[in-house]
């Protein structure tokens, strides 16, 4: 039975999950989506241990709404939409702190790109501080065009799947991905030089 | 519009394949054992908590707003009992004026030097006489205000103003003379084309009576 479960599709899954209420159904859907899950909200946030924690909630969202997701959608969609709503809600919550808070700097507030003039072109050849500077710079970009980004260019989604978790149009997708792109590029022009 | 996203694409290309090169981050070993113990445990902490609830704040804000202004447009909008145009109130007075012409007072006082038309004795707003020469002599406009508190508001503005006008405040109203209106009025003189009409009235009354007067002789006559 687990063997033949493994083998179904997503939407197949969760409709095992509504119907029959499935465990393993349920826990074959967490193993598939946990690391892309993952990897969008830490793209999207920047924390490991906050992303884990939302990466859980989506799943306990999932678990206990199951009966809200309609056949008609796509399952990946469905979820990234909720692992969404999440890291903006928390989004939302830091910035509230960071309001409220008057005590802390701006250094601590966000992460700050390292200024590049420090480096030699070698280091920054260098795979993995490129990469952490790319991180970093990731996460100064506006929230709005970062989710779409991060969606479209690290997570591979289509024009489509993305207009369907955000809600937007699709040519609302297409510019907010090149507005984030190009803002993107700015924060990192000593690496890019046109 | 294909082309200049993909030209946009092309520009970036080099940073979206860095992007997608970005190692991938993957949640701890422990967290499926840990996603199923806060089920089995149903240790749903915030998430179960976290059902839209209706915010009384957000819906009372705006709907307090819309009834203020509401019971606000009540209390400051004067009904349509209340909006009485002045001007609209000085013709409608002027029409109902009534020239007296009593036949027996016509008779025995309506003489030459004694050409007056008299107004209609509930009738305020305005009096006046016609001379023998026919002539207006008097024309003071009786205007539905209480005079102590009306302004001209052309020597107003020309820099006329006495003294009684800027001590409005201070008057003090008893009695029956109420005044019906307390606002701005633009005092008019009166047509002079009503006049005529008057005029033409009152002689047609006249000639009325002295024909009347003269069938009267005739009729006595053997």
């Amino acid at each position: 039975m687990n063997k033949l479960l493994t083998e179904l599709k997503d939407e197949e899954l969760i409709k095992e999950f509504q119907d029959s209420n499935t465990l393993e159904a349920y826990e074959i859907l967490v193993k598939r989506y946990k690391d892309p899950l993952m990897n969008f909200v830490y793209r999207f946030v920047g924390d490991r241990d906050i992303c884990t924690d939302i990466v859980q909630d989506t799943m306990i969202k999932f678990y206990l709404n199951k009966d809200s997701y309609r056949s008609f959608a796509k399952f990946s969609t469905w979820i990234y939409t909720i692992a969404g709503n999440l890291a903006k809600n928390e989004l939302k919550r830091r910035r509230r702190r960071v309001i409220f808070s008057i005590s802390n700097s701006d250094d601590e507030r966000t992460p700050q790109i390292e200024d590049k003039m420090f480096r030699s072109p070698e280091k920054l050849t260098d795979g993995k501080i490129r990469n952490e500077i790319i991180e970093k710079a990731l996460l100064k970009v506006k929230p709005v065009y970062r989710e779409v980004v991060i969606l479209r260019d690290i997570q591979d989604l289509s024009y489509d799947e993305i207009s369907e978790i955000t809600g937007l149009a699709i040519g609302t997708v297409k510019s907010r991905i090149n507005r984030g792109r190009s803002q993107l590029q700015k924060l990192l022009k000593h690496i890019y030089k046109e | 519009m294909k082309t200049i996203y993909n030209e946009k694409q092309n520009k970036h290309s080099k940073m979206i394949k860095d992007l997608q090169n970005l190692p991938k981050v993957e949640t701890p070993e422990n967290f499926e054992f840990n996603l199923m113990t806060r089920i089995n445990n149903k240790n749903f902490g915030n998430v179960e908590n976290s059902k839209p609830v209706f915010d009384w704040i957000k819906f009372l804000a705006p709907s307090a707003v819309v009834v203020t202004a509401i019971i606000l447009l009540f209390i400051l909008l004067p009904t349509s009992e209340q909006i009485t145009d002045p001007l609209l109130y000085q013709a409608q007075k002027l029409d109902s004026q009534t020239i007296v012409s009593n036949s027996i007072l016509a008779g025995k006082e309506f003489t030459k030097n004694q050409n007056t038309v008299k107004q209609n004795s509930n009738s305020t707003t305005q009096k006046k006489s016609v001379s023998p020469n026919r002539t207006v002599q008097n024309l003071s406009p009786l205007l539905p205000f209480w005079t102590s508190r009306s302004v001209s508001l052309d020597d107003y503005i020309n820099g006329g103003r006495n003294s009684r006008n800027l001590q409005q405040g201070n008057v003090v109203h008893g009695g029956e003379d109420s005044a019906p209106l307390d606002r701005f009025f633009v005092a008019e003189k009166p047509d002079q084309t009503t006049l005529k009409k008057y005029r033409a009235h009152a002689d047609s009354l006249r000639k009325a009576q002295l024909k009347a007067d003269s069938l009267k002789k005739v009729q006595k006559m053997p």
